[in-house]
């Protein structure tokens, strides 16, 4: 079977005849080209029905996040006024219960989301960027260079990520920007090599031919025909690793190795768990951080997949 | 057989697929079953008594020369004689492998004697040679010295002159002579090792030992199976087998109390203790414990030769500072919120249940909760707030306060989150600094403040040593014993006088003196003392003893009691839950295989099929 | 087809997007056949695990806390013990001669002493290694079966309300963290809640005392939550590469020809478009059972399983340098061995890279 190019439903630089360059500058050209084609892009991701689920849940968790200082305020980490009881069960006035200072539960999650989101935010585009600089540095220059950057691609790629960013995180302080770090640093491979074989392709196309021989520099055939090709691959490489640095948040906050004085979804399950909230059967603390860590994740990855079927429809991600 | 289809090699995909899966199993279970030789004794479980413990800690060695873990400690004090034990009592010295034991007129020269009718688990008489072994062991081999090297740091010589007379020669009077926590081991057994820091005692069993308990099987983080010593003097345990179970997940354990797989767990959480009031079969021991629970402050690390080093804050040089500081911390919240009632509020340095050497400040001398007046304290010292509401020090910055706190655990990271908010308000800020392990910022005197607590033995000495000016390293290069770098003139004292001092009474006096002057300086404020909250079944213990016995913990006790005197509960039979587990898992394992067959099978009929 | 289309839906971090041996297993049958490129795989692998070797001595150097001080934190120690033990563990020598020291004791199959457990590293690995491979191996068959399984039957009624339930299964269960998992699934089939009586253990790998084939089902007994727990998290990815990779497959020419000859439909799928579709699938299948040995550390945690996840997580609060490094080079060994077999099988299956 053939190569299917992945971005080639949205940028089919072919069909844009000589003539048209020559009408209408490159630039303005380009520019609605691109227009054209993110047109193109919504309508088919609109026929995604479980991308749109993930968009919409995604919309949701951001809208929370997003006004958490207005709806619950940030008093609500407060341990010195912690209105309830520790660990009280769910009532009229705490729906999902209390932690063990006596804190809202319902207010924790909704206040943690804005940590575990930044986190998953950040390691992904940490992750995406450095893979994005290699892959395209690689795919550009070739010689020594790409030789020595994909053996260390290659080389990062059979490290086990977890225990990499388990013993990362040991390494550094307890804060966000080490969790930040340790997820970004082991993560980039995936992206670096997807994007280099797509620089590559793109690097091959005739027009990038004729870029150089009119004197374009590297910066400039990176920049202005490899960096806009790559993107759309990019963005869907992102949306697919926020969802694994989210649950990369969890699962070392879940080990110790979080900052204890900030709440996240992960912290949050790592406090109930020192806590004893399991074998005493308060599931309320347990449960509700899980299913939001959870919800965030799927929809993370639904809209990843849509958007990587819309890019390449063969794939045939279920409607 | 089935290679005869018309795509040629394609269906060697699958094949080789099942044949790898089959060998992964094969691989597995191969290599599983000889590394499991099965040291289980190959009697019936019919009928037999097992007190199964849970436990978290890994054993570090099963050497009594090298282990330092208190599950590893506790171990040995069931399996060898000390030669002294602690009263379940009152903590007071008891005999243990010796009987009597004196001191001579000069004081430096104590005399043990023996008895003779402690027997090695492999027939041979325990004597005094032994101890002497052992201790020389201890002074002329370092690697020897890894755990215990301190309590021999004082010997001068060491003697068995008769088989039950061991005489000890010290270098200087120290009265703690019937507290040396020191198992003596079996010289016939021990003199064949080679390397005693390599030599870790796990390879042939049963250990042999003359403790209550002889070490019949051990798998690391799995399980350690003790059986009862029969001819144990004091008396055989009643349990026929008893068993350390590793739970490594505290809520695995009591779920594992509460159906009846394991008889024990220590180490409840408030919230776990609180649902195990509830149950059926189940009484949990709230205790007052053995620990005290601290806010250590850096007085300014220096070595003996009089360098100074590390970082500490140099507001908290002014017992002002440190006394306002504490006067801020609302030790009753601390109790009620962080601990949930399972601790007593702290005062002195030694717990309350210690009673000999108990002391707690009166009137004027105690530092109660008020923020208002530690507020005025601060301002008085000189660190006033600027504008933003922030204390500033003399430098003209904010101060913010490094607390190193250990990431392990939950109450260092639940107090540091109200000292945040207590000290805000105060207008100081706080960083707290989670580490797995502290030690190194620790030694190096780089941090302000620190969480800190020690479990303390029924002689103090060791817990008292350790903010005294000789304890200190030489230079800053090397490690003392010292705790937090505390170096007091008249506490050092106080020390010299209590050591040399052999009247139990006038001894007491002097530590609850040093204690007075400890709380004074500030560098150490303990907040609590947490109790021991344990729990165990009912129908599996009859009755146990606690330690001390009107309210004591029974995990980790400093003798052997607990274990010793366990009863089983009439009729019990522990085998009932494993029989309809094992009961279950069989059906469960015959689920699973005959859906992989079903598998298997159609794909193998589909083959089959295809030819016709 | 290349490396490029099919595993970057795998998407997650782990995944074996462009690690793929296809293209390199492709280009291997332009050149001089198969035993040159068994060589180059082999002499490659060497080259990784050198690397690991030398990256896991250096990155854990980093790790603050000096290990001489943990051993002998709380101890009265006098200065003159602490180089003794420096001088034991070679702490004292210059940095460079402990590597060469390490290196060279490490081609032996001496990876050093552990320092908290005064034990040779080696020891402490193989203690722990069977229990975890009895854990990663059985999970390993079960999830591979069954998302090749559920990925075939999703692929061949693609869009149906079948495969929808199925992917979206699928997908689900791979967003929930493992140790979340874990723990709900103790709390309800462990310690049992209301009608369900608590079945299973709560955690270990035997109950202690059975011998004989009473052990075997014990440990089986124990291993069942553990097993679901890994089985539910990670089915996901194979059933996710197998539906794609057969809807790849289902595109070819040969397999309207096939029908067309009048093959039955069922047959058609069992026959041609699986074997094929398998062989993207086997490359993430031996990648993926080289990562689960590593990914298994929280389910080892969370059900007290005495494996390397446990052990490894021990040996790093300490940090016990030389387990550390044991640890970490054994993980990483799992993973380029199953690429390097994954690479070296690849070519062998294909019936299109001709020899």
């Amino acid at each position: 079977m053939t190569t299917t190019d992945p971005d080639e439903p949205m940028t089919t630089p072919e069909a844009v005849s000589k003539a048209q360059v020559a009408k209408a500058g490159p630039r303005a050209l380009a520019r609605q080209r691109r227009r054209r084609s993110a047109a193109r892009f919504w309508h088919r991701y609109g026929t995604h029905r479980a991308g749109l689920f993930g968009l919409a849940a995604l919309g949701l968790f951001a809208l929370i996040a997003l006004t958490a200082p207005l709806t619950v305020g940030s008093g609500v980490q407060s341990v010195t006024d912690a209105p309830g009881r520790p660990m009280e069960s769910p009532s009229a006035e705490f729906p999902l219960g209390t932690d063990q200072f006596g804190r809202s539960l319902l207010g924790l999650v909704v206040w943690g989301s804005r940590v575990s989101l930044l986190v998953g935010l950040l390691a992904a585009v940490l992750s995406v960027a450095i893979g994005a600089l290699i892959g395209i540095t690689a795919g550009h220059f070739r010689g020594w260079y790409a030789t020595v950057m994909m053996r260390i691609t290659d080389w990062f790629l059979v490290m086990p990520t977890l225990v990499l960013a388990i013993a990362l995180a040991t390494v550094m302080s307890r804060s966000l920007g080490t969790i930040i770090l340790a997820i970004g640093v082991t993560t980039w491979p995936t992206t670096a090599r997807l994007v280099r074989a797509q620089t590559l392709a793109v690097e091959s196309r005739p027009y990038i031919e004729r870029a150089k021989a009119l004197g374009g520099g590297h910066w400039h055939v990176m920049s202005r025909h490899v960096l806009p090709n790559v993107m759309p691959l990019v963005l869907a490489q992102t949306t697919l690793i926020i969802s694994s640095a989210i649950l990369a948040e969890a699962t070392l906050a879940f080990l110790g190795l979080g900052d204890p004085t900030v709440v996240s979804w992960g912290g949050l399950l790592q406090d109930a768990r020192e806590a004893g909230a399991v074998s005493a059967g308060k599931w309320w603390y347990l449960v509700p951080p899980g299913i939001a860590i959870a919800v965030v994740a799927l929809a993370f990855t639904l809209c990843g997949r849509a958007v990587e079927s819309v890019l390449n429809p063969r794939l045939g991600v279920a409607r | 057989m089935d290679t005869h289809d018309q795509f040629g090699g394609r269906g060697t995909a699958l094949r080789l697929l099942a044949a790898a899966g089959a060998a992964a199993l094969t691989l597995t279970v191969g290599l599983v079953t000889p590394l499991n030789p099965a040291p289980q004794q190959a009697e019936a479980k019919d009928g037999k008594k097992v007190l199964t413990v849970a436990v978290a800690q890994s054993v570090d060695s099963l050497s009594p020369f090298l282990a330092q873990r208190l599950v590893s400690t506790s171990l040995h004090r069931l399996t060898y004689e000390y030669l002294t034990n602690y009263s379940a009592k009152d903590n007071s010295a008891i005999a243990g492998l010796a009987t009597k034991w004196e001191p001579s007129a000069d004081k430096l020269t104590w005399t043990y004697t023996i008895r003779d009718n402690s027997k090695w688990s492999d027939g041979e008489q325990a004597t005094a040679e032994d101890a002497a072994w052992t201790f020389n062991k201890m002074m002329t081999d370092e690697g020897a010295a890894t755990a215990n090297g301190s309590f021999v740091a004082n010997f001068k010589k060491v003697t068995a002159p008769s088989p039950t007379e061991l005489v000890i020669e010290l270098k200087k009077p120290q009265a703690t002579m019937a507290a040396l926590d020191v198992p003596i081991v079996p010289k016939h057994v021990w003199e064949k090792v080679g390397d005693f820091s390599k030599f870790n005692n796990d390879k042939d069993f049963p250990v042999v030992g003359n403790g209550p308990f002889i070490l019949t099987g051990y798998k690391a983080d799995s399980y350690v199976r003790l059986e009862p010593n029969k001819s144990f003097w004091r008396g055989t345990p009643k349990f026929d087998e008893l068993v350390f179970k590793y739970y490594k997940d505290g809520d695995a354990a009591v779920a594992a109390l509460q159906k009846g797989e394991v008889s024990f767990v220590s180490g409840l959480t408030p919230a776990q203790s609180a649902a195990l009031r509830g149950e059926e079969n189940v009484t949990v021991n709230d205790a007052p414990g053995r620990r005290f629970y601290a806010l250590a402050t850096n007085p300014g690390a220096q070595a003996k030769d009089g360098k100074k080093f590390g970082d500490g804050h140099e507001s908290l040089l002014d017992q002002r500072v440190r006394k306002a500081l504490f006067m801020a911390v609302d030790r009753k919240t601390v109790i009620d919120k962080v601990f949930q009632g399972h601790a007593a509020e702290g005062e002195g340095y030694i717990p309350p249940r210690f009673s000999t050497y108990y002391w707690k400040p009166t009137g004027s001398q105690k530092i109660a909760y008020d923020p208002d007046r530690a507020a005025r304290l601060l301002d008085e010292a000189g660190y006033r707030k600027n504008g933003d509401g922030k204390r500033v020090g003399k430098n003209g910055r904010p101060i913010t306060y490094r607390v190193l706190c250990h990431a392990t655990d939950p109450q260092d990271k639940a107090v540091g989150q109200y000292l945040e908010e207590w000290w805000g308000e105060l207008g100081i800020g706080v960083t707290l600094d989670c580490r797995d392990n502290v030690s190194d910022p620790w030694l190096a005197g780089e941090y302000d403040l620190a969480f800190d607590g020690w479990s303390v033995n029924p002689d103090p000495d060791f817990v008292l040593s350790i903010h005294t000016c000789a304890a200190l390293p030489a230079t800053p290069k090397d490690i003392g014993a010292t705790d937090n770098f505390i170096c007091d003139k008249k506490y050092d004292d106080l020390y010299e006088q209590q050591l040399a001092e052999y009247d139990p009474a006038k001894r007491a006096e002097l530590i609850k003196r040093m204690e007075s002057r400890l709380y004074d300086t500030g560098y150490m404020n303990v907040m609590a003392y947490p109790n021991a909250v344990e729990a165990y079944r009912t129908d599996h213990i009859a009755s146990i003893t606690t330690m001390p016995e009107a309210a004591g913990n029974i995990y980790g006790q400093d003798g052997y009691w607990s274990w010793w005197s366990a009863t089983p509960a009439a009729g019990e039979s522990s085998d009932d839950s494993s029989q309809t587990g094992v009961i279950i898992g069989i059906v469960a394992g015959v689920v699973v295989l005959a859906g992989l067959g079903v598998f298997l099978a159609r794909r193998h009929h589909a083959t089959v099929e295809d030819r016709e | 087809m290349t490396a490029e289309a099919t595993p970057s839906l795998v998407g997650k971090t782990d995944g074996p997007a462009g690690a793929g041996p296809s293209a390199r297993g492709a280009r291997a049958r332009g050149t001089s056949g198969y035993p040159r490129y068994v060589a180059g795989k082999l002499g490659g692998a060497a080259v990784s695990l050198l690397a690991v070797l030398v990256t896991s001595f250096f990155l854990f150097r980093l790790i603050p806390g000096d290990p001489v001080k943990f051993m002998t934190g709380g101890r009265q120690v006098s200065a003159e013990q602490l180089a003794a033990y420096r001088r034991e563990f070679g702490l004292d020598l210059p940095l460079w001669e402990q590597f060469t020291d390490y290196c060279g004791k490490a081609l032996t199959g001496d990876l050093g002493t552990s320092y908290q457990f005064r034990a040779p590293v080696i020891d402490k690995i193989t203690e722990a290694l069977p229990n975890t491979l009895l854990l990663t191996g059985t999970s390993f068959v079960l999830y591979t079966a069954l998302g090749i399984f559920l990925g075939t039957r999703a692929a061949w009624r693609s869009g149906g309300l079948g495969d929808r339930l199925n992917t979206g299964l699928a997908l689900t269960l791979y967003s929930i963290p493992s140790f979340w998992l874990g723990l709900l699934l103790i709390i309800v089939f462990s310690v049992g809640i209301g009608p369900i009586p608590g079945l299973f253990p709560t955690g270990g790998m035997e109950s202690g005392g059975e011998e004989g084939f009473a052990y075997v089902l014990d440990v089986a007994h124990h291993l069942v939550l553990p097993v679901v727990t890994l089985v539910a998290v990670e089915y996901g990815q194979t059933l996710l590469v197998t539906r794609s990779a057969l809807l790849d497959e289902m595109g070819g020419d040969y397999l309207t020809t096939a029908r067309a000859k009048g093959l039955r439909d069922d047959l058609v799928r069992r026959r041609h478009a699986v074997p094929n579709a398998l062989l993207p699938t086997m490359t993430l299948i031996f990648i993926n059972l080289g990562r689960t040995v590593a990914g298994v550390i929280l389910v080892e945690t969370v059900f007290s399983w005495p494996g390397l996840g446990g052990l490894f997580y021990q040996a790093l609060s300490v940090p016990d340098l030389p387990l550390v490094q044991g640890l970490f080079f054994v993980f990483a060994a799992a993973v380029i061995v199953m690429n390097t077999l994954a690479d070296l099988i690849y070519p062998l299956l294909d019936p299109r890279v001709g020899r």
